[in-house]
């Protein structure tokens, strides 16, 4: 293991060339970010044996991918906001043919207005193509995540590609210590990928090709399995990759102090570094308080947010994106695991942070005096209500 | 932990410089932090920069508002950018100049240190005149002024992660290191006030609204175009080529130049038939 002090596009770059990724493709523009330029620089000196494909769009890209996918390979892609709209299409033919395929995405925020800031809104939109989708919160976890991501989506079990998502500057241009593992233990938890199911020359197999009503529906079925294995896939795969290397990222959803709790914040992404030093200043003062990290979240990790209705009578949820005409798409989807809990507590939606606004401690704090308070509103856009304007729903 | 925010201009290397402090204090054993902040990638445009310093991992995921110190590389940001906005009492403005830090402005009760960076990086041919390199030279004025990192790190850290001239960059920090000097005037008895880093939109109306003129985009702006009149044809090539429509007319129909709107790119220098148009460098 080495130490190094790498920036979160860095620690997708490391991580892609650990997992001996044979085939690269990308589009080198805007909204581009340095990980596929180090990873073009590992090739170029022969330090990552791989193919780079450079193409014309990030809709080619993925189209690489999903291509070299079929034919067995492990491949990786990497983009942001607009290009990760772009690929949208190719996102459903990828689950869809079942390709294992890892993509970095540094989330940035939707144009219009033209912004780079730190957003979910362009993997939100994603939601639905039927990925996986993590959300990391450190350059460490970056880097560990993509590993184990590429175990989990190349499982017999699982087969589907998988997003290791990272917040636009707080990680991607932030450079901290990361543990570097060595090649050795990298390929001993991650050994190459088992070709099954995958395009031969000279046998005769059809990927994606024309299917009726009679077997589309068996199709979608398959992938929905599919998504409802990987809870258990990923507990297995979490717990060889502690053997491996001695990191414990915890799971789906890490949780911070909620023990006797009276109000749990959920987020997603770095918003949660900030929130859990939040958490230890409030406990100080003898107010009781926790804190729960969304790191997959997709499949949603329901079982484990049903878990915190146990432990707390309001839960607040801090979203990095918004589902117009509706609420925070986290908040939703807690809401929707909260429904069939044994205790449904009071839950609180803020939105905070998008188009790379800062989440500061005093805005978590007030995020915590307001589910603290005798009526929470259901919904508040933070860090708005000082300009005189209130959105609540 | 000590926060540590940097400001300087596309191109000067400001957020290399603020990498290179966190390569350095991770040299030393300590735990750092740094990031950049821009919207365009643009040469000139205004870049901030944090490194965070610590002991432990950083716990923070959030710019810097409230500095122990403010490090700027280009002087000229003095007067378009509040550079001591949300600086601590005992912080430190640690400014690139020919200027003594004494003949340095900024509000009473901040520490002000000096260091002619832009002689040293030249002295060592590190950039242009036009376009010094100076992150180095400022960088070694820090590690003096502060004591947050030891010139030994930082000198490791230029060997390994600069790519070009590496003994001439550890040259100029040592440089840095050497000239820079400090002085205090007063006594700052609270953090200084923060504000708005642009103005925000108006919440009335349906539709949020900016100001072009609010968003000083003018600020970019290191060389100034001047239009000799008294060769201009009125052929309005300026015009028709300026990006930022920052070209109006007179009521003879000679070009002007809407300087609240001028970036400086030089391009309608570079297309005016007569070649009217001179670009001045814009003095601090």
């Amino acid at each position: 293991m080495t130490r190094k002090v790498l920036s979160g596009s860095y620690a997708q770059s490391y991580a892609a060339k650990l997992a001996r990724a044979q085939v690269i493709s990308a589009y080198p523009i805007t909204p581009q970010t340095s990980i596929v330029e180090k990873l073009a620089e590992f090739v170029a000196t022969g330090e990552l044996a791989a193919q780079f494909i450079k193409v014309e769009s990030e809709h080619s890209a993925m189209q690489v991918c999903i291509s070299a996918s079929a034919l067995g390979a492990r491949t990786y892609t990497a983009t942001s906001s607009q290009g990760l709209l772009l690929m949208h299409e190719l996102l459903h033919w990828a689950s869809g043919m079942r390709a294992p395929i890892v993509m970095g995405v540094v989330n940035r925020a939707v144009a219009p207005p033209w912004n780079i800031g730190a957003d979910h809104t362009d993997t939100i939109s994603q939601r639905d193509t039927g990925w996986i989708q993590f959300y990391a919160e450190s350059n460490q976890e970056v880097l560990d995540t993509v590993l184990e991501a590429y175990r989990l989506a190349e499982d017999p079990q699982v087969r589907l590609p998988a997003m290791v998502n990272e917040d636009a500057f707080y990680l991607s241009h932030t450079v901290e210590p990361v543990d570097v593992p060595d090649p050795e233990t990298v390929d001993r938890f991650l050994p190459p990928r088992e070709a099954h199911a995958v395009l031969v020359p000279g046998e005769t197999m059809r990927l994606g090709s024309f299917t009726g009503p009679d077997h589309y529906v068996e199709f979608r079925e398959r992938l929905a399995e599919a998504n409802a294995r990987v809870p258990k896939v990923f507990a297995e795969v979490e717990a060889e990759f502690r053997d491996a290397t001695g990191r414990d990222h915890e799971g789906a959803v890490p949780t911070y102090r909620v023990d006797d709790a009276d109000a749990v914040l959920v987020t997603m992404g770095t918003a949660t570094t900030t929130a859990r030093s939040v958490v230890d200043e409030l406990r100080a003062e003898g107010r009781k308080v926790g804190l729960a990290k969304i790191r997959l979240f997709r499949p949603f990790p329901e079982d484990e947010v049903q878990r915190l209705a146990r432990v707390a009578d309001r839960i607040g949820v801090a979203d990095r994106s918004w589902t117009f005409g509706r609420t925070g798409p986290v908040a939703t989807e807690v809401a929707a695991a909260l429904y069939t809990a044994p205790r449904r507590p009071a839950l609180t939606g803020f939105l905070a942070g998008i188009g790379g606004r800062d989440v500061t401690p005093h805005e978590v704090r007030r995020m915590y005096d307001t589910l603290l308070s005798r009526e929470a509103p259901t919904t508040h856009w933070v860090d708005l209500e000082e300009q005189g304007v209130k959105v609540d729903g | 932990m000590i926060e540590i925010r940097f400001h300087g201009r596309g191109g000067q290397g400001a957020v290399l410089a603020s990498e290179l402090l966190a390569q350095a204090a991770f040299l030393d054993g300590k735990s750092p932090q740094s990031f950049p902040f821009f919207g365009v990638e643009r040469r000139g445009a205004p870049v901030t920069a944090y490194t965070r310093i610590d002991d432990r991992p950083v716990r923070l995921r959030t710019s810097i508002p409230n500095p122990d110190v403010v490090v700027v590389l280009d002087p000229g940001l003095l007067g378009t950018t509040r550079v001591t906005d949300g600086i601590r009492p005992h912080g430190l403005l640690l400014v690139n100049t020919p200027k003594s830090s004494e003949e340095l402005e900024a509000p009473d009760g901040v520490r002000r240190a000096a260091v002619d960076a832009t002689k040293i990086a030249l002295s060592h041919g590190l950039g242009t005149p036009m376009m010094p390199i100076v992150n180095t030279a400022v960088l070694g004025a820090l590690a003096r002024a502060t004591g947050v990192v030891s010139l030994e790190a930082l000198s490791r850290a230029i060997e390994q992660f600069v790519p070009r001239s590496p003994v001439e960059n550890r040259l100029a920090a040592r440089d840095g290191y050497t000239t820079v000097r400090t002085v205090e005037v007063g006594a700052l008895l609270s953090p200084l006030p923060v504000g708005a880093p642009v103005p925000r939109p108006s919440g009335e109306g349906p539709i949020a609204v900016v100001p072009s003129e609010t968003i000083h985009t003018a600020a970019w702006r290191t060389f100034t175009p001047k239009i000799h009149l008294e060769r201009c044809t009125k052929c309005n090539f300026c015009w028709k080529f300026c990006p930022d429509d920052a070209i109006e007319f007179d009521p003879q129909g000679f070009p002007r130049i809407r300087l609240a709107y001028c970036k400086g790119c030089g391009i309608c220098a570079a297309e005016c038939p007569p070649k009217t148009i001179e670009m001045l460098e814009t003095l601090a």
